[in-house]
């Protein structure tokens, strides 16, 4: 952008005669005409060195094969994605460790990104009828709290569900603990996962890792869902209440079918976000339960160092969110092509 | 709906948002080392520690100043030609700049971060700060390519009719109507780059290779160890950098518009 | 030749015409006005005379000095946008000075000719606001100001009423057309307002589906209308079929006498014109020429005027009258019409349809200019 800048700057540094369309061709504008195709490769470089290289690496590595006790070389071999599919020792026999670690990362993904968007829905479509001050203010918080890392809001959860102070004690505090022991719900929420003898206990359980995972992309689903929702006509939904219909209809049979595509959309977004999170995982999940960025992680610079198979995992869930988010793009297309 | 049904709702859920970061704030008040809640001897000596006398703190703070204001300048410096040359040209050139401009902001962040530790170790430089700049920049590029893409979409093309008519050629219509036009654009996607760079420790932690910290990945350093009072004032701080940066936003952008809501109604 | 001369000047979208055949000539010093309905091809005409589009043929000339390739940036013509196209980030001083601003002149002189332009749109006061504090009104004054500080050669003006309300845009045509006069320079506005375009246009050219179908004065253009366009375009008009027999036209019975004999031969089908005021009410009388007789059908009274719809054996004539000396008729009531022999227009009968369709395509070449 600088240099596009100073060359215009330099272009106009011209007298200061008015003309009327009597200049002669000026030289300096193909000048400009020429720094367009410099700029614009010098940039498509770049980002192919920078932005595509890297992906294009991970992928080429997945083949490549590790060398016991030390490093890896690069080859052909896709032993590591029957590896991540079906275990090392297939074909003899099948491990599903990594299939399962797969499994659970797009249980989590999808059960996150669900209740995010349950409780995003309605919050974006009140917020878009607030005036526009209201919302500019409501969006700033939205956003500082969409920003924050995956790191400080695990520590704040941590802190909520840890045994030593946050809710359990809280239950434990307010005699709810006694009253659960009492009705016997305690035993309930033992067979859960969710209790210890002595108290409730949320961590480490599945419930606190998807629920972490929903609050981690509620401001995302606000801030995608702001869009469609804020676009709305506001006389369709004032003609739907001039016909009858009460909040609640037109909510069901206006709102939601309007918005019905770009909603699909966001979900996927959330979805695609979610398979990368790995704090709230190591965090909150029991090792049984962890997920493919976990063991991505072990492996290329945790315990395990097998770079190629890292990669491999890698790939598998690039693939997936390679899928999802065509599949949004499509959707996209889709909702515009409605929207004509 | 009841208006106190609605208003409730939206606290709620405003609540619920806020619990835990109110919770990481407070337990920086902890005298002790250990994170409690309520804070047990409550101190702001967290806050020396943070800002003053542990050095570890410190030296990250730096880090994570260069290499969010460094990526930012960067990220804007390569996607403002992207997003001119697309709005102006829609080539199918520049459409393919821009698709993989906004491509590694798509992809789940560790997936990038250990193409990018790749890269860098062949290409030499992991753990050198500028590769840590560059690998942020192509991570959050994609956010000043939507904000400037929304801003000269913004511009009136009957103003650039207008110059023109008055003599403007297109240099300096780019200098006098395009860029001012876009200037609260272009700083709202530097900022949202600068926010964003400040928080993420994935792709950061894998091109720093243990030779450089941010705060953000000094804390996901530690996240074995467990949290300690000294990191929720890390939180503190980015979380007002947050606060402060998109006010500014909000108070000299138009926030609503860049977030995607219809420029013509105004007033709702 | 003085003044600028559109030669055989064609604009073609892919498939499209937006323009055909323009042959124009604007007199320096005057106002001409493009006047038509929407989508007819006027903005795209004033946009190519303006240097933002090019023509696909022909070529432009300014003072006999070619400028067809000249771009819009080195033509300067000053250029009034339909929505003021103001710059909201430069105060109404640096819109009015920006292109002295661009092109180098100091600041000092630029402030003072800034100054001096919008005391003459009566903006004095207003150098320092910002866009977003004007009135719709006093946007395009300083519309008007900015278009006019590079004292360009041709002023151009793209429907410059349509965002003003109606009494403001009465107000600033009479304005306009003097502030023209003031300063004598060639100036074309587009319009789609007739009322408009003859309360200011010294010539008007009135346009439809891409080509120019009268060039003229506005009363000529009123009193002389050369197709049956113009004469429905430009005021109210009454449409008789008829045919030619011996220089007179006979509508089923009834023999019309024009002012000079028909120029057509026997039997051609024609089409008679007649404006609403230049047709009187009298007795039935079937055996006079110039006679038409039938039911009043309706009778409204607006203001200074009243209009008596008469459904004779051609179609429904509109008469009007002043309201003053309106004789009284009933609904119901048979009567006759005479159309005076002096004010009847006699054109050739288009193909059925014809104007529909022509409507019909001037739409679509609206959506596609845009």
């Amino acid at each position: 952008m600088s240099d596009l800048a100073a060359a215009s700057s330099l272009v106009h540094a011209r007298d200061g005669t008015r003309l009327k369309g009597q200049e002669g061709p000026r030289a300096d504008a193909v000048q400009s005409i020429g720094a367009r195709p410099i700029i614009m490769t010098v940039i498509a470089a770049f980002l192919v060195f920078v932005f595509l290289a890297p992906i294009l690496l991970v992928i080429a590595v997945s083949f490549g094969e590790k060398i016991e006790g030390a490093s890896w070389v690069w080859a052909f071999d896709p032993s590591n994605y029957a590896r991540v599919f079906v275990g090392i020792g297939w074909p003899d026999q099948i491990t599903l460790l990594y299939a399962y670690k797969l499994g659970y990362t797009l249980a989590y993904a999808v059960l996150g990104s669900l209740i995010a968007i349950a409780f995003a829905f309605p919050f974006t479509y009140f917020l878009s009828q607030c005036s526009r001050p209201a919302q500019a203010a409501w969006l700033v918080f939205i956003l500082a709290s969409l920003s924050m890392s995956e790191v400080f809001i695990v520590m704040g959860w941590d802190i909520m569900l840890s045994n030593r102070s946050g809710l359990p004690a809280l239950f434990k505090a307010t005699g709810v603990t006694a009253w659960l022991k009492d009705t016997g719900w305690l035993a309930v929420l033992k067979d859960w996962g969710l209790a210890n003898p002595r108290n409730v206990k949320f961590k480490t359980s599945q419930l606190a890792t998807v629920l972490t995972m929903a609050y981690l992309v509620w401001p995302y689903a606000v801030i995608l869902l702001y869009a469609p929702l804020s676009r709305i006509d506001r006389s369709m939904i004032e003609a739907a209440r001039t016909m009858g219909a009460g909040s609640f209809t037109v909510m069901r049979t206006v709102v939601v079918p309007v918005v019905r595509i770009p909603v699909m959309g966001t979900l996927l977004l959330l979805f695609v976000y979610l398979l990368g999170a790995y704090v709230t995982v190591t965090y909150f999940a029991e090792p049984a339960h962890q997920t493919l960025p976990v063991s991505i992680y072990e492996a290329i610079r945790g315990a395990t160092l097998n770079a190629p198979f890292g990669a491999a995992q890698a790939v598998v869930l690039l693939s997936t969110a390679g899928v999802f988010i065509l599949a949004s793009l499509w959707l996209g297309r889709l909702a515009e092509n409605r929207g004509r | 709906m009841k208006a106190t049904f609605k208003n409730g709702f939206m606290l709620l859920c405003a609540a619920y948002i806020s619990l835990p970061i109110v919770i990481v704030c407070l337990s920086a008040l902890n005298g002790g080392r250990s994170m409690l809640f309520p804070p047990k001897d409550p101190t702001f000596a967290r806050f020396y520690e943070f800002f003053v006398s542990e050095p570890v703190w410190l030296r990250s703070m730096e880090n994570s100043i260069i290499v969010a204001l460094a990526s930012a300048t960067l990220a804007v410096l390569i996607t403002w030609p992207i997003a001119y040359d697309q709005w102006k040209r829609n080539t199918a050139f520049s459409k393919a700049l821009t698709g993989l401009a906004g491509l590694p902001f798509a992809l789940p962040p560790i997936v990038f971060g250990v193409g990018l530790s790749f890269l860098w170790t062949f290409a030499g430089g992991l753990g050198n700060i500028f590769t840590g700049i560059l690998s942020h920049t192509a991570l959050l590029a994609a956010l000043p390519l939507v904000t400037i893409s929304i801003g000269l979409q913004s511009i009136d093309r009957f103003h650039l009719d207008a110059a023109q008519t008055m003599g403007a050629d297109e240099p300096t219509i780019l200098r006098t109507i395009i860029l001012p036009q876009t200037l609260s654009y272009t700083l709202s996607g530097f900022f949202f780059v600068v926010v964003l760079s400040f928080h993420e420790f994935i792709v950061i932690f894998f091109v720093s290779a243990s030779a450089y910290s941010t705060v953000t990945l000094q804390i996901f350093n530690s996240l074995r160890n467990g949290f300690t009072p000294t990191m929720a004032v890390g939180a503190i701080t980015f979380l007002l950098v947050s606060i402060v940066v998109f006010s500014a936003v909000a108070r000299y952008g138009d926030l609503p518009r860049l977030l995607g809501a219809d420029p013509a109604r105004k007033d709702n | 030749m003085a003044g600028l001369v559109l030669k055989d000047v064609r604009k073609t979208y892919g498939e499209v015409t937006a323009l055909k055949n323009i042959d124009l000539v604007f007199p320096s010093g005057k106002l001409t006005a493009l006047l038509g309905p929407s989508g007819c091809g006027k903005t795209t005409l004033l946009r190519i005379i303006a240097g933002l589009e090019t023509p696909t043929r022909g070529n432009l000339s300014l003072n006999g000095e070619d400028i067809t390739t000249l771009p819009a940036n080195r033509r300067k013509f000053g250029m009034v946008f339909q929505s003021f196209a103001l710059f909201p980030h430069l105060s109404v001083g640096e819109n009015v000075a920006y292109s002295l601003t661009i092109s180098g002149v100091e600041k000092k002189t630029r402030s003072k000719r800034a100054q001096e332009l919008l005391d003459l749109v009566q903006m004095a006061d207003f150098q320092d606001r910002r866009i977003g504090q004007l009135s719709g009104g006093q946007r395009q004054r300083v519309a008007i100001a900015r278009a006019l500080a590079q004292e360009p050669q041709v002023f151009l003006l793209d429907e410059p009423m349509s965002a003003l309300d109606a009494q403001l845009r009465e107000t600033m045509q009479v304005e306009l057309r003097l502030l023209q006069q003031q300063l004598n320079i060639t100036t074309i506005v587009v319009t789609h307002d007739q009322r408009e375009a003859m309360t200011m246009a010294d010539e008007i050219v009135v346009m439809s589906n891409g080509v120019s179908e009268q060039i003229g004065s506005p009363t000529d253009i009123y009193q002389r209308p050369e197709t049956p366009f113009v004469a429905s375009f430009i005021g109210k008009a009454n449409f008789l079929d008829g045919t030619v027999r011996g220089g007179r036209v006979f509508v089923g019975d009834s023999a019309f006498d024009l002012e000079k004999p028909a120029p057509f031969v026997d039997g051609s089908p024609v089409q008679l014109v007649c404006r609403p005021e230049n047709a009187e009410l009298c007795a039935a009388d079937t055996n006079a020429s110039n006679i038409l007789t039938g039911p009043v059908s309706f009778v409204r009274d607006v203001g200074p005027t009243r209009e008596v719809f008469v459904e004779t054996d051609a179609g429904r004539i509109i008469c009007e009258m002043p309201s003053s000396d309106a004789t009284p008729v009933t609904q119901g009531e048979v009567t006759g019409i005479r159309l005076k022999s002096h004010t009847l227009f006699c054109f050739p009968r288009p193909d059925p349809g014809n104007l529909e369709k022509t409507v019909e395509e001037a739409g679509r070449r609206e959506n596609v200019a845009a």
